[in-house]
């Protein structure tokens, strides 16, 4: 999901942080050449990544600290001297605090960004604050995520009864939104989904309304592509208006128009 | 969200601006301000896969009006092989628009046709109610007295009320659409949204058509009764109305001929067309019922990134109707001096801006400082300039009708000039406050004007005292803003001489005549200031030159603007006219002037220059116009695309004034003078 990104947790004067990027030939024991020949030359690894580019030739993207009087030009040179090596890029981070590799970033096949959660937090506040129908919009919003997931990993993989739970919760461990544990029957559509560390509730601050429609738009998104079938996902529940977690209720929509509960906001709300 | 028309029709009660592709951005009834109904309103086809909307990028798309016409036709080519034709026609009678979709594909196609709303009547979101009329297949919208209708033929055979922005996501219409079937919703309050489906099966090569109406009314039953005449009528018929109302209302227009451009490709053609264009958009600006305009139909009514056009300013509504006189529209002077009689302020002067029907806008301009003298003064001018073409009875009646008017505004121009130049004020764009050249120009033009007013109405006495107030404004703002550099000085700003040059100090010359190039000095001065803007203000965009407004503008970007660049070629158009056509002359030195220089001119070939100048503006606006010939109010200098507001009522009286200065040159030059 997230290739070659590399946080760092803190800033050493003395050393540099040096990303490789190695076209090697895949022959056995040959990662463990390179790797050997790191450790020999002192090059601490921080971070390996491994990718099988083809039959033949593997990518290993490796982060390095290196201290601060190695020339990394020279370094790489002395890298690509290796017999199992083809190609050798490298780069350096300046500053030490966050590196990628590749740039943009890819989530889910698409192009995707780091934010710290207050980041998106400030916008869905904003919205709440100053525009009518906020709620409404980021459910909507979050609709669109959660169809574009689903569509996504059926587009990877047999997403079916016995993964679709699964792999949503990977996703959202996965970006740092929350913990997730999903009931869902299949059969019904119904159930319910906890939340636990909502990126959203947890940075909100107090609220008296629960302030998670944008991800009760993303499950509602992601099980309508999954089941085929308007599916409705409400919170009934939030962290942040003091509960220990948040909770979103799932059910079929209405089908054949719009109920009038729904219009005068009656039970089902 | 902005988003800015390329089109414009309607009749006297509406007014509908779209995009490129056919996509409703404007539906205003009754009036050209007030109130705009809709959001989003456009059509989209379900390919048995998936949506396509017609204005998604997907498409490609050639949209123009139909010749001298206020009839728009919309062509979009999708990569698919699916190809939309659009008619779109404002009924001259009713306020119902007629939206007729022709759809071909290459391939066969078993999908849907969907046109989708998304209505805020009443211009609001909030409180509206929608339903759907099974049995006579209407779908209504409503809030007051303000009902929106969309009536079709073929009847629609699906549809769906929904909420547009709502947690229960699936009933909103745009939503429902995606899977290809409507849920048949009939009801709903709020905020909502609607959408009608038929069934859009093709053959390869296949055509299928939907007529679509759109109507407007203050009650249900009218809305019905509406919908259910036109519905008798067949197309083809309301098409021949509309194509002739629009047509006859033209032919009543001052024949142009500007003969004698055969070196300048089509030019000739493209002024015609440009002039008719002007004339068929100003139409639409105005409110038939009081005589004002809107600057131009409203885009940013929530003021996000200017203070809004859809309102009407004296400024710009004086220039309209002058120039509409004379293209041989007269009856809007009357209709709009009415007007001002109703609207003058307690003190003599003029508010900022107001509503179409009189009542003051919202404004940034509430206190004497910040008021904008010059709305004043350019009132009073064009009150004089229609006087003086009137004859008979007519001229007495429309003195007698405005003299009480006249009185009060130059008596509030005098108060407000004791020392000779304005007291601190707002400038004409609405930035800057404090002491202008074109402000002082228009307060001269104001006070000339009504001096010669009250002279025909028996009140010497008062002539004599306005006029001589007048002369005052014209030495004291030569004394003060003239600079030795060429060029009058953009005004006080902040206490200091401000020497920024703007294009409106042109002002001077163009439209208030406080300079005269009949007065040697006075000339050169003129000549200066078109040397000088045209020098310092030019910006290169689209193979040619536009003009910003002055020095480090930053008011969207600091584009150059279709007003300031037709400004300068009207005023080389007037001041070619101006010199004397037969005989050549030397220029006098301007001593008086430390920047003075004695030039040798030949006013042949001075004509000439100031024409081919002119012409290379006039051909740099029409370059900046939109696909179907509408004036904008600038052009982006870094695309050549038209830019803000579109179309802006004060670029379309330009163009009608310089169109009808060269087309005097012309007849001059050919000899024909009639």
């Amino acid at each position: 999901m997230v290739r070659d990104l590399f946080t760092f947790a803190g800033f050493n004067e003395n050393s540099q942080i040096v990303w490789f990027k190695i076209i090697y030939s895949k022959e056995p024991g040959s990662l463990s050449l390179i790797t050997d020949f790191l450790e020999k030359k002192n090059a601490f690894i921080m971070f390996g990544h491994l990718d099988n580019i083809t039959q033949k030739t593997g990518e290993y993207s490796v982060f390095t600290e290196l201290n601060k009087d190695v020339d990394p030009e020279d370094f790489a040179l002395k890298i690509k001297e290796l017999e199992v090596v083809n190609e050798v890029e490298y780069g350096i981070s300046e500053y030490g605090m966050v590196y990628s590799v590749d740039f943009p970033l890819n989530v889910i096949g698409v192009r995707g960004v780091m934010a710290r959660a207050l980041t998106i937090v400030d916008i869905i506040k904003t919205l709440n604050q100053s525009a009518p129908h906020a709620e409404g919009l980021l459910t909507i919003s979050g609709l669109k995520g959660g169809t574009h997931a689903a569509k996504y990993f059926k587009s990877i993989l047999d997403l079916n009864d016995s993964n679709f739970a699964n792999m949503l919760a990977e996703l959202f461990k996965g970006v740092g939104w929350g913990i997730l544990e999903i009931e869902c029957d299949p059969r019904t559509y119904e159930g319910r989904i906890i939340v636990k560390d909502s990126f959203i509730a947890d940075v909100y601050g107090e609220s008296d309304q629960p302030v998670c429609a944008f991800m009760s738009g993303y499950f509602a998104g992601y099980l309508t592509e999954y089941f085929g079938k308007n599916i409705s996902v409400r919170e009934v529940s939030c962290k942040a208006t003091g509960k220990e977690f948040c909770e979103h209720i799932i059910s079929p929509a209405p089908s054949g128009g719009t109920s009038q509960e729904y219009q005068l906001r009656g039970e089902m709300r | 969200m902005i988003k800015q028309p390329n089109v414009i029709l309607g009749n006297d009660e509406l007014l509908v601006t779209m995009g490129k592709k056919g996509d409703i951005i404007g539906f205003f009834y009754p009036r050209r301000d007030h109130a705009q109904h809709v959001e989003e309103s456009l059509a989209c086809i379900h390919t048995g896969e998936r949506l396509l909307w017609t204005n998604d990028n997907e498409w490609n798309g050639i949209q123009n009006y139909v010749e001298d016409t206020n009839i728009v036709s919309t062509k979009l080519y999708h990569d698919s092989g699916i190809r939309i034709s659009i008619l779109d026609l404002v009924h001259p009678d009713v306020p119902v628009l007629i939206r007729r979709f022709k759809i071909q594909s290459q391939k066969k196609l078993s999908g849907k046709f969907f046109y989708y709303s998304n209505f805020n009547v009443g211009e609001t979101s909030k409180k509206n109610s929608g339903f759907c009329d099974i049995d006579t297949h209407l779908l209504v919208q409503y809030w007051q007295n303000y009902h929106i209708g969309i009536y079709s033929q073929p009847e629609f055979t699906e549809w769906q009320i929904g909420k547009a922005m709502d947690t229960i996501w699936w009933t909103n219409s745009k939503y429902d659409m995606e899977d290809g079937k409507l849920q048949r919703n009939k009801e709903d309050i709020g905020n909502i949204n609607n959408a009608a489906g038929w069934d859009l099966d093709l053959e390869a090569d296949g055509a299928n058509e939907f007529v679509i109406l759109i109507g407007a009314a203050s009650s249900r039953r009218l809305l019905y009764k509406r919908m259910q005449e036109l519905s008798k009528l067949p197309l083809e018929y309301i098409f021949e109305k509309t194509r002739e109302h629009w047509v006859m209302w033209l032919s009543r227009k001052q024949v142009i001929k500007i003969p004698g451009l055969e070196e300048y490709d089509n030019l000739r053609q493209e002024l015609f067309n440009a002039y008719n264009r002007a004339l068929l958009m100003l139409y639409l600006l105005n409110d038939r019922e009081y005589g004002s305009f809107v600057a131009a139909p409203e885009f940013d009514s929530n003021f996000e990134k200017c203070g809004g056009y859809g309102f009407c300013w004296n400024r710009d509504a004086a220039e309209i109707v002058l120039a509409l006189k004379h293209s041989g529209y007269p009856e809007y002077c009357d209709m709009f001096f009415k007007w001002c009689i109703q609207t003058q302020l307690s003190d003599g002067s003029w508010f900022q801006r107001y509503w179409l029907n009189g009542d003051i806008a919202p404004s940034w301009g509430n206190f004497e400082y910040s008021t904008q003298i010059d709305e004043t003064g350019s009132t009073l001018y064009a009150m004089d300039v229609y006087y003086r073409i009137l004859e008979g009875l007519k001229k007495a009646e429309f003195l007698e009708e405005v003299w009480v008017s006249v009185l009060r505004a130059a008596e509030y121009l005098m108060k407000r000039t004791k020392s000779g130049i304005h007291e601190s004020c707002m400038d004409l764009w609405e930035t800057y406050y404090g002491i202008f050249t074109y402000t002082n120009a228009s307060i001269y033009a104001g006070l000339m004007g009504a001096s010669h007013l009250a002279e025909e109405n028996g009140e010497a006495g008062m002539a004599r005292r306005w006029k001589k107030r007048a002369e005052f404004i014209k030495q004291a703002t030569i004394d003060r803003f003239w600079l030795q550099e060429g060029y009058f000085a953009k005004g006080v700003i902040n206490e200091k001489l401000d020497k920024t040059i703007d294009a409106s100090i042109l002002g001077t010359y163009v439209p208030f005549g406080m300079l005269s190039p009949k007065d040697p000095i006075e000339k050169d001065m003129i000549q200066f200031m078109i040397d000088n803007i045209q020098k310092k203000l030019s910006v290169p965009v689209n193979r040619g030159y536009g003009i910003k407004r002055y020095e480090n503008d930053s008011y969207i970007n600091g584009n150059p603007w279709i007003v300031t660049t037709l400004w300068l070629s009207e005023a080389m158009f007037a001041f070619a006219l101006d010199l004397p056509y037969e005989k050549a002359s030397f220029a006098p030195t301007l001593s008086t002037h430390e920047n003075s220089y004695e030039k040798e001119e030949n006013p042949e070939e001075e004509v000439k220059t100031l024409t081919n100048e002119g012409i290379k503006c006039l051909k740099w606006a029409l370059a900046g116009a939109t696909s179907t010939g509408l004036l904008p109010e600038q052009v982006d200098q870094s695309t050549g695309n038209p830019a803000w507001a579109i179309p802006l009522g004060w670029s379309g009286s330009l163009i009608l004034n310089n169109i009808l200065l060269l087309d005097k040159i012309c007849r001059r030059k050919a000899g024909n003078s009639e």
